[in-house]
């Protein structure tokens, strides 16, 4: 069932998460000695460039579409509102100095005690500047988002994903079925009211295809013998 | 009196050539491929949801069965994002020991992809060849960690253990008689005729399609875009070897089997770098004996045979994930399918199936 301790999600106000937090701060007193090897304890191996320069620019160019800048991680991230989703995704797919060409992942979120719940997360990449950012929205329930596979066609099947899975509809996606689950699922199974066990009719109504009574019928008379053993008991074929 | 009409038709989800359960539906004028829907989702197990209701160590070994020919790849990436999330600081035994079993593991899965792919075209040498090599790997990962396919081989903070006494020589010794091996796959594929018709100009990629459409991996430098996650974003200490990242000129079938073959090469080059320079030391970091994250996300990628493997992991304290996201390369790679397709005939799907290398598990998750 659902986690009882359902956490809220870090709303876009007050509580924004200070640059660092700890994760990114390298354990310098945790590296083992190394005597004899040449690779001598680094500093954090994993750190990635932390694209400040993405944020400087937005926040000269466009203040007013930021709700919230935070680091996680070494990873900068911006939540801003829907509306301006596209306008902001445009600008930093075509300023030359930021030149984020590559949508490397795109995935919903659901947080049911938010007053705006569904959640939205891009990833982008810059293969030629070499640098992340993760941008974000936040939609209320039934709430459309703006499809980007305007701008990146590999959004398409991410975002039939989101779809299938969270219930998170695209608005101008060009072709928005289900793509994991079956075409007759109904419900979307990675909303936390979905429970992880169960027997599919408690949750899951099949749409009626006629399909379990037709194999019902047929596993019951293929126990019969499709009434070739009435047949043999009758005419007493096979007694010997 | 004649009249033609375009058909379409079903490749799998139970075809031999589609490596696992992908279908296609095809619409063809006479063989000629008009239009390309890929439908997938047969394999899908929800391991996403899983993920939710299990501890951050319970996950690892779900992380082997989502790409099950490059298991180590997917606990390498699961456990680096993990000791990102924490700031833990892995052992530098540990990192190039993990180094030595990530490139081991892609050996292995582009051995079995040379060997399937030959197979696909008609070339059957090929593949026993191969899995006689495979066989010498598998080996050692089983002397390791005792199993031959889903290996759970890491920890979060380092490595279960250390490698078994002698592992090392084993691995040297293998790279000993690598190079005379691919010697033998490239006289039976790289000039042979029928495999360069089968391939050379078949199922063209521009690198502007590539990038656009997230693909990654072997078939985006095929197509001349120069990113390997080892070079662009190096983790688990990559930035201290020396290797060169080969690249496509055409993005054609050929290229993407090229740049596989080359990166092989190359990957004995980091082998032999990380076994000369290997440190002593411990092999696992000190983590507490509950794993509990900091609250915040972090999205960490990682090379796998297959491409860009990322793993989005939003914590919120607890022992357990809020949300944990696998970014499939096989899933974005089978999108960009139809595009390499059409035009082309029904023969060539298997070819250009072959040379993107998607392993179903690892796209349906």
């Amino acid at each position: 069932m659902v986690d009882d301790k359902e956490p809220k999600a870090p709303s876009p106000g007050p509580p924004a998460r200070a640059a660092g937090d700890g994760a990114t701060a390298p354990p310098a007193a945790a590296a083992p000695p190394a005597p004899p090897a040449p690779a001598a304890p680094k500093a954090d191996p994993l750190r990635e460039p932390v694209p400040s320069r993405a944020v400087d620019l937005l926040k000269q160019t466009l203040p007013d579409a930021l709700l919230e800048v935070a680091y996680h991680a070494g990873q900068a991230l911006v939540r801003v509102p829907p509306a301006r989703l596209v306008e902001v995704l445009r600008f930093l797919r075509d300023h030359a100095d930021l030149h984020f060409d590559y949508l490397s992942n795109l995935t919903g979120m659901h947080w049911p005690k938010n007053d705006r719940p569904m959640q939205v997360v891009y990833h982008l990449f810059s293969i030629a500047r070499r640098h992340r950012l993760t941008v974000k929205i936040d939609l209320a329930e039934g709430e459309e988002a703006p499809s980007v596979t305007g701008l990146w066609p590999t959004a398409d099947w991410h975002e039939r994903e989101a779809f299938d899975l969270f219930g998170i509809r695209f608005a101008g996606h060009p072709d928005l079925r289900r793509i994991l689950m079956p075409d007759d699922w109904s419900g979307h199974p990675l909303r936390k009211e979905y429970p992880l066990e169960g027997n599919p009719g408690d949750h899951v109504q099949y749409r009626d295809v006629g399909t379990a009574e037709h194999v019902y019928r047929y596993d019951k008379a293929a126990i019969r013998g499709f009434g070739w053993r009435k047949e043999v008991e009758k005419t007493g074929l096979g007694k010997g | 009196m004649f009249r033609t009409e375009e058909m379409e038709i079903n490749m799998g989800p139970q075809h031999p050539s589609t490596h696992g359960v992908l279908r296609l539906v095809l619409q063809l004028d006479g063989e000629e491929i008009r239009a390309m829907r890929p439908v997938i989702g047969y394999l899908h197990r929800g391991v996403e949801k899983l993920c939710e209701h299990r501890t951050f160590p319970m996950i690892e070994p779900l992380t082997d069965r989502l790409d099950y020919v490059a298991a180590i790849s997917e606990n390498l990436g699961y456990c680096g994002a993990v000791e990102r999330l924490m700031g833990v600081q892995v052992p530098p035994r540990a990192q190039y020991i993990r180094v030595v079993l990530a490139e081991l593991q892609r050996l292995a899965s582009h051995l079995l992809w040379l060997g399937t792919h030959a197979l696909d075209l008609g070339a059957m040498t090929v593949f026993f060849y191969t899995f006689r090599e495979r066989e010498i790997i598998l080996d050692l990962f089983e002397s390791f960690c005792g199993a031959r396919l889903t290996y759970n081989s890491m920890r979060i903070g380092g490595l279960y253990e250390d490698v078994p006494r002698g592992w090392f020589d084993r691995v040297r010794h293998f790279l000993k008689i690598f190079p005379g091996r691919m010697q033998e796959y490239e006289d039976l594929l790289t000039v042979n005729r029928i495999f360069v018709g089968r391939t050379k100009g078949v199922g063209l990629l521009s690198a502007a399609d590539a990038v656009a459409w997230g693909v990654s991996g072997p078939p985006l430098r095929a197509s001349g875009v120069n990113y390997d996650v080892r070079k662009a974003i190096p983790y688990s200490s990559y930035e201290e070897f020396e290797f060169d990242v080969p690249l496509g000129a055409n993005g054609d079938t050929y290229d993407r089997y090229l740049v596989r073959m080359e990166e092989m090469r190359q990957s004995c080059r980091i082998l032999r770098q990380a076994l000369d320079r290997m440190p002593d030391g411990e092999v696992r970091a000190k983590v507490p004996k509950y794993i509990k994250p900091p609250a915040g996300e972090v999205y960490h990628v990682v090379e796998s045979p297959r491409g860009e493997q990322g793993f989005y992991i939003v914590a919120t304290g607890g022992e357990m994930p809020y949300r944990m996201r696998f970014r499939a390369p096989s899933f974005v790679n089978t999108q960009a399918l139809p595009l390499m397709c059409r035009g082309r005939l029904m023969a060539d799907v298997v070819a250009i199936i072959g040379s993107i290398d998607i392993v179903l598990g690892d796209c349906d998750r």
